[in-house]
């Protein structure tokens, strides 16, 4: 004890340098359990004992990538009616029976899947669980739910379509993938919600909820028998049944194009750097995180560092690679007040460039990729999100191991790999750009940075279009 | 038992509750740690008795912009290396600021523990911003204003919510501030405020995960131990908001607003009040959920509201009791504000079934459980407990508060504030008429 205080006694001078930190612990990684029921349903539990919590999600693996091509908005519809009615449930009683139990039930379209998620204390999901299998298998798809969905969704894309950002994502989709399976906003267009039929939903839903096209998995306070059993038992009588495959087109070269929509008064301006990106099977995926935790993934990253710390032109600017069964797409994006949109569309560009140009320094590339470890353990604490995590990599067929190489994997990436990637990946030559503001405010320093810009006026913009113009 | 009162009980399965452990130092740092060591990985928040409605006058939006300025450089810190203390080595820091209260929040492998203490108390003890980064940071501020309150569509129409519902309390001005207010701002400004309340017997540390008490007792002692307490008394609002003399209805309007959104708002009581649990329970009936009574009325049956929602937005002076609604396309604001209304009657008039109140239960300690799941999460619950609430058991004896409202605690509570308070209406549309 003596020692302890003379120890401390020599402390009482406050230290002008941080203390280094002691041994670092390795964290405990989950290892899901896993089994296929006889109708082919793959179920997989994560068990994490603690807080008296479950997550559930099951993933049809088929989403908005399957809308046709002029119903837009399909998968999604069908996905968030499961809810609204079942042969032996009314929309009132299954919001009425899962509410009760504290439970959290949603569901929708998402790219390469449809999902439904739950989210309740783990005493109640026997009693829950019985309403998701009820609405993935008999939903009525009554024609007075499709009509009501069909006038919230309307409503609410036309509030999307006034917040910039929210507009400047739709339209760099379609730019990024023109008339390709990915080119469509998911939640559908003013024309393709009105065009879509009951027989639409119907034919979809008919087509591709099975058994062996869907994933289950549970996490939480739950033991795998625990969950096997109530999987068997509220989904054993499913039927299996003929899937088509998901079809895979190939991506035509995107066109390099300079896109405004013009929304005077906007607030601000969001300007986003689009271009294709990977598969999330790709063999450079550990590469490709690195690549992007560098240029715009998290707080510190180089794109944050030149736009936001240094010359305060947004709140907050970053980058993203959204992977996908096919190529998804990779953007860069800031919010910033209209006068500087093209002095920040012209920061992440020359970013873009900088960085397939010359190596990452050590001292850079050591904390990036801290910064992703530390993201990915902490995705692990939450019920939600571990679920959701190991539901992906089943959704794309990769080894649920995956879940213990993900640090490994990140720690073996070189610098001179991030060069290449980014080099090969992502020059800004072949990116689009998207602006979505008051273009009166920046459109004379834009073309001269970007003299091929083309300016649409929002009341001309159509999402159907590759070209983006009304006829 | 049959399955309705089985459903009843759901709730009342026991909940463990959060075990901490309370210090209080020499001068006046308030310590409460909750050791867990589930992953190698720990929590550390600190808590600060000010916020938004501190804000010196002429300077709305300081406490929030004052905040920023807190990743800025301090006696031993350059400017951004709270950043290089967590996100370059695994972990991630943010704050946030509110009307009564500013916290600072990090997650990190736990080895860093020990740094950060020593960082949080370094920043508490002082800073030293220069006139450059003072300068860059107000813009990005500024940009942040624009992002949550000029860029959605919806933007004004929040901001305008407590600008418009209190009449005299500070509550009035919003936290972010205004462009202007931000313009007028110094960097005098900055240290003033630091020295009037980051300060120890101002401030509440919170840490929780993997940690040995053992150890963590002597870091806090040494570093935060370290930090003076001013002599000076720290100012305390005191202005009182006078209750409403009439109801009234304003309308405000925005750029780009594509369907008419209303709002009611009735002045509510302290956050402290032990009304508080009969108003969570009426707001979650009244909206939570699709099965909620304004939902299935609005939403579902009349299809004259596009989003609903009520919440009893309580502080620590006093509270907002806040309806809000979006209009759907073709509606008018009028229908919508009429079929509020009618719920309102139904549920001052009425008391609500057992079923209904069991649901509210149960979706609220569901809400309160996830918030567990995570160190950040146990963290905040405590550092808002202690700071807002001043009691930090609340944490634990809140849960059992909320099973014990009754169905007639929630008609009292409703005709208290909602029925027999005055009311504002605010109706917002497209500037310009209709989009």
């Amino acid at each position: 004890m003596k020692m302890l205080l003379v120890a401390l006694a020599l402390f009482t001078q406050v230290e002008t340098t941080p203390p280094p930190p002691a041994a670092p612990r390795e964290p405990q990684l989950p290892k899901p359990a896993e089994k296929t029921l006889a109708n082919g349903l793959r179920v997989i539990v994560v068990q994490k004992p603690g807080v008296p919590i479950v997550a559930v999600r099951l993933l049809i693996k088929t989403g908005s990538e399957a809308d046709p091509a002029n119903l837009a908005g399909l998968a999604d519809m069908t996905a968030s009616l499961l809810t609204k009615g079942t042969k032996t449930r009314s929309a009132v009683q299954i919001a009425r029976g899962v509410e009760a139990l504290g439970a959290t039930l949603e569901s929708g379209g998402a790219w390469d899947n449809s999902f439904v998620s739950l989210d309740l204390m783990s005493s109640n999901l026997p009693k829950a669980l019985v309403y998701v299998a009820d609405i993935v298998r008999n939903p009525v798809f009554a024609n007075d739910e499709i009509e009501r969905l069909r006038a919230q969704n309307l409503d609410a894309l036309q509030v999307a379509m006034h917040q910039p950002r929210s507009l400047a994502g739709f339209v760099a989709t379609r730019v990024v993938f023109g008339a390709g399976q990915y080119g469509h906003n998911l939640g559908g267009t003013p024309d393709s919600l009105q065009r879509i039929k009951r027989a639409d939903i119907v034919a979809f839903h008919r087509k591709y909820y099975k058994p062996n096209n869907a994933i289950l998995v549970f996490g939480g306070e739950i033991t795998p028998d625990k969950a096997f059993a109530l999987a068997e038992q509220n989904f054993g009588a499913w039927k299996k049944g003929e899937v088509p495959a998901s079809t895979s087109a190939q991506l035509a070269a995107a066109p390099h194009r300079i896109v405004v929509i013009d929304m005077p008064e906007a607030g601000q301006a969001a300007v986003l750097v689009a271009r294709p990106g990977l598969k999330r099977v790709d063999p450079a995926y550990s590469i490709a995180q690195v690549t992007n935790s560098v240029l715009g993934g998290g707080y510190s990253s180089r794109l944050n560092q030149e736009i936001r710390i240094k010359r305060g032109l947004s709140y907050g600017a970053g980058s993203l690679f959204d992977l996908r069964r096919d190529v998804g797409p990779f953007t860069a994006s800031a919010q910033t007040k209209n006068e500087s949109a093209a002095e920040v569309a012209g920061l992440i560009a020359e970013e873009l460039n900088k960085l397939g140009k010359e190596p990452v320094a050590d001292v850079e590339l050591g904390p990036r990729k801290a910064t992703l470890i530390g993201n990915f353990g902490r995705s692990l604490e939450s019920s939600g999100s571990l679920v959701g995590r190991v539901a992906y990599l089943a959704l794309y067929g990769l080894s649920l191991d995956e879940i213990n190489r993900y640090i490994s994997g990140i720690q073996s990436v070189t610098a001179q790999q991030v060069e290449q990637f980014a080099g090969a990946h992502l020059g800004a030559s072949d990116a689009s750009i998207v602006i979505v503001g008051d273009a009166k405010k920046f459109i004379e320093p834009l073309k001269k940075q970007f003299p091929n810009v083309e300016v649409i006026p929002i009341s001309e913009l159509d999402l159907n279009s590759p070209t983006l113009r009304k006829r | 038992m049959n399955a309705f009162l089985a459903l009843l009980l759901a709730a009342t399965v026991p909940i463990a509750p959060i075990q901490y452990r309370h210090r209080t130092l020499a001068n006046g740092l308030q310590v409460y740690s909750v050791e867990d060591h589930a992953a190698p990985t720990v929590a550390i928040q600190v808590w600060y008795h000010v916020g938004s409605k501190d804000d010196p006058p002429g300077r709305s939006g300081f406490a929030h912009l004052f905040e920023h300025m807190m990743f800025k450089s301090t006696a031993h810190m350059k400017s951004e290396m709270m950043d290089r203390l967590t996100e370059d080595v695994g972990g991630n820091n943010n704050a946030s600021t509110a009307d009564d209260a500013t916290w600072y929040y990090e997650a990190v492998p736990s080895n860093y523990l020990q740094t950060l203490l020593w960082a949080e108390a370094d920043r508490m003890g002082s800073l030293d911003v220069d006139e450059a980064n003072f300068n860059s940071e107000r813009e990005v501020v500024k940009e942040e204003f624009r992002t949550s309150v000029l860029a959605p569509p919806y933007g004004l129409f929040y901001y305008s919510i407590d600008k418009d519902s209190f009449a005299a309390h500070p509550y009035r001005r919003p936290t972010i501030g205004s462009i202007e207010d931000l313009d007028s701002s110094t960097l005098a400004d900055v240290q003033k405020f630091h020295t009037t309340y980051y300060r120890p017997d101002n401030a509440t540390l919170v840490i929780v995960g993997d940690f040995d008490s053992k150890q963590l007792d002597p870091w806090v002692d040494q570093y935060f131990g370290a930090v003076a307490k001013p002599d000076l008394a720290i100012p305390r609002v005191s202005v009182k908001e006078p209750p409403r003399d009439a109801s009234k209805t304003i309308t405000e309007t925005g750029p780009n607003v594509p369907l008419p959104a209303v709002a009611l708002t009735w002045l509510a009581p302290s956050a402290t009040s032990a009304d508080r649990y009969a108003l969570d329970i009426a707001s979650a009936i009244l909206a939570q959920g699709e099965s909620s009574r304004l939902y299935q009325s609005l939403i579902y049956r009349q299809q004259i509201a596009q989003d609903v929602s009520a919440d009893d937005d309580l502080r620590e002076d006093l509270g907002l009791y806040v309806i809000t609604a979006t209009v759907a396309s073709d509606k008018s604001p009028e229908a919508v504000l009429k079929a509020i209304d009618a719920e309102l009657r139904d549920i001052e008039t009425k008391p609500v079934s057992a079923a209904e109140l069991a649901k509210a239960k149960n979706q609220l300690i569901t809400g309160r459980l996830r918030q567990r799941e995570t160190n950040d999460g146990k963290a905040g619950a405590l550092g808002y407990s202690a700071t807002v609430l001043h009691d930090a058991a609340e944490v634990n004896s809140g849960l059992a508060k909320l099973q014990a409202v009754t169905a007639a605690d929630v008609q009292r509570v409703v005709n208290k504030y909602l029925k027999d308070g005055k009311s504002l209406t605010i109706t917002y549309v497209s500037k310009g008429g209709a989009q």
